[in-house]
């Protein structure tokens, strides 16, 4: 936990040091909330999935009791992400939101996130519960590609992936560092959360 | 042989069930007709600006009224055991959904075909969108039907929240609205729209069984 | 003959029953009896492999029936609590739904008469919905006839029968077990029925 807030300062402090850009000044930090929560909202998600894969065919009742912690922070970071997006995309684009591909089939993920968090709250039967949401993350992981491609799929506003060209990026190194240093802190932030709730979670069953 | 008989006695009974709950079809159609209208006095009657969104309207009203009676999908076959009887005699329980659905598709959705020319008189629109609007809803409703049954297999069980099954159906049909609508300015892509849509049915067709079998046993074990 | 070895079952760590062994052999009527949620249906429902348990098997002729499930469901009738019966359909129609479910071999003679037994004929064209709930239970009976299948699994036949229904049913059983079927039916009320074992689930 100590790491993480070392971690979390480090970022914060990379993030004050790195320099303006030339055109977009000062707006170009949020890029430091909006990138790595983005990412981390994928990241959970896919984590998500590959637990409930894991879970229907090997019958592992830990995969739903990840399933189920996890769900709520990859809401959150979703919600992160697209509220970022949208402060960032007023003083840029001009407008709060537009009806862009990449920015709707994130706002879809956050509305997937959310179904899961209902149905969590929806069946009496706990295998039911559990297994009902396993297959609907799966199938929803659907989406999961149609937001990673859809900056190359359709011509968007959005600018597409300049981190990912691991040969070159196009993102020079005095941005990239804070970025990265970024995108460890909010992983350590959501990894502790998660562990906590799971925790709770093994708590709570073992009561019963 | 005698698999065959079976299917056959299976959709004969699903012929006969929709038969005595064509009240209920036609109700829907009149749900679609009332929101066109409420449409309507909403926008004003503006003829150019009608025509334009005219077929944005009726897809999504389509969407919307079509999901308004899947729940009854396995409902009745489920509470009073059907469903484990048919299993019972040989018929696997992916079978089944893959039958209900096919069946679903012929006697609910399209039926409801016949409700589009006449939504697109009242619209103005050109016979090549009514055309357009056929075609893709033929298509689409088979992929509706496929949401359909496992939005309703999902909540079988569901005793608390109703509305979460229309919320699904309507999130996975975001695709088909976007390429059915799309349809129309596709020009030179009208054939490569057409085989998108084609391809998210039988992605569908594909997934659904299994997923509402899943679901299904699930319900059965724990009732 | 089915033989049930030992069989448990668990619904969510909450032990529904115990270590059972029964061995039900050709002309046997059984009965399962005890009060209400004391597991009786739960236990026809872990016979008939719609419930899993975790420890125990149940064998048919020989053979661990989860390995093959659907020959053993071919050779059994199910009647479950339930009215199986399509509200919207006519009597006929159902009949002749389950007729072709279960590939009965059975004349449209055969049916009229079993439909005159049990006083149901008058109602042959009338929708399910406007029957009694003592008529849709007879019925949901036919079926037992219908099917001609070995083994007879019920949960609760008795159900709103009037006494004259239960002495067909009865009788009914009888003859099953005569002709080396095996009946094995869950109820709290106790037959009149000379040869009937009884599995006490209290």
């Amino acid at each position: 936990m100590l790491i993480s807030l070392i971690v979390v300062i480090i970022g914060l402090i990379l993030v004050y040091l790195s320099p303006l850009d030339y055109q977009q000044g000062l707006t170009v930090k949020i890029m430091y909330i909006h990138v790595p929560s983005a990412w981390l909202a994928l990241l959970t998600y896919t984590i998500m999935t590959i637990y409930s894969i894991i879970g229907i065919a090997f019958k592992i009742p830990f995969s739903f009791i990840v399933n189920k912690a996890v769900a709520p922070i990859g809401a959150v970071f979703t919600l992160l992400c697209l509220i970022s997006g949208s402060l960032w995309g007023k003083p840029m684009w001009g407008t709060w939101w537009v009806w862009d591909a990449r920015l709707t089939s994130v706002a879809i993920l956050l509305l997937i996130y959310l179904i899961i968090i209902f149905l969590n709250q929806t069946f009496e039967n706990r295998d039911v519960r559990e297994k009902t949401i396993a297959i609907f993350i799966i199938i929803g992981s659907i989406n999961l590609p149609i937001i990673k491609f859809s900056v190359d799929w359709w011509n968007t506003l959005h600018q597409p992936a300049s981190v990912s060209k691991l040969s070159s990026p196009s993102m020079d190194s005095s941005m990239l560092q804070p970025l990265l240093v970024m995108t460890v802190a909010f992983s350590l932030v959501g990894l502790i959360i998660a562990i906590l709730r799971i925790k709770a979670e093994i708590l709570i069953r073992k009561n019963n | 042989m005698i698999f065959i008989k079976k299917i056959f006695l299976l959709f004969r009974r699903e012929l006969k069930l929709s038969y005595t709950n064509i009240v209920d079809l036609f109700s829907n159609i009149l749900f679609f007709f009332l929101s066109i209208f409420i449409f309507v006095f909403a926008l004003g009657t503006d003829e150019q600006l009608l025509r334009t969104i005219g077929l944005g309207i009726i897809w999504s009203l389509l969407l919307l009224s079509s999901t308004l009676s899947l729940r009854k999908f396995y409902e009745e076959d489920f509470n009073n055991g059907v469903l484990i009887i048919m299993h019972m005699r040989g018929m696997s329980y992916e079978l089944i959904v893959l039958l209900k659905i096919l069946s679903h598709f012929l006697f609910v959705q399209v039926p409801f075909l016949i409700s589009i020319p006449l939504a697109s008189i009242l619209f103005n629109l050109s016979m090549y969108e009514v055309y357009n609007l056929m075609v893709t809803f033929v298509i689409g409703s088979l992929i509706l039907s496929c949401l359909g049954s496992m939005s309703a297999s999902m909540n079988l069980l569901n005793k608390a929240n109703f509305s979460i099954g229309g919320i699904i159906v309507l999130l996975f049909s975001i695709p088909i609205i976007i390429f059915s609508v799309g349809i129309n300015e596709a020009g030179s892509d009208f054939m490569s729209l057409i085989n998108i849509l084609i391809g998210i049915a039988l992605i569908f067709l594909g997934i659904s069984p299994w997923a509402s079998a899943t679901f299904i046993r699930l319900a059965i074990k724990n009732t | 003959m089915l033989l049930i070895n030992n069989l448990s079952f668990f619904r969510d760590t909450k032990l529904i029953f115990e270590n059972i062994n029964i061995s039900l052999v050709n002309g046997q009527i059984t009965q399962i009896r005890g009060k209400n949620g004391s597991g009786k249906t739960t236990f026809l429902k872990v016979i008939l492999n719609i419930l899993i348990s975790k420890s125990g098997e149940v064998f048919w002729e020989g053979k661990n029936i989860s390995k093959n499930i659907f020959n053993f469901y071919n050779q059994i009738t199910f009647i479950s609590d339930h009215n199986t019966s399509s509200r919207k359909l006519t009597v006929i129609d159902n009949i002749n739904f389950w007729k072709g479910l279960s590939s009965s071999k059975i004349s449209d003679e055969d049916i009229f008469l079993l439909l005159e037994t049990f006083n149901l004929k008058k109602y042959i064209n009338t929708e399910i919905m406007y029957l009694s709930a003592g008529e849709i239970k007879k019925l949901e009976l036919l079926r037992l006839i219908l099917e001609k299948r070995k083994l007879w699994i019920l949960d609760e036949p008795y159900n709103h029968l009037d006494n004259l229904s239960i002495e067909i049913l009865n009788q009914t059983f009888v003859d099953h077990t005569n002709n080396n079927g095996i009946v094995l039916f869950a109820s709290h009320y106790t037959p009149p029925i000379a040869k009937l074992d009884i599995l006490d689930f209290n």
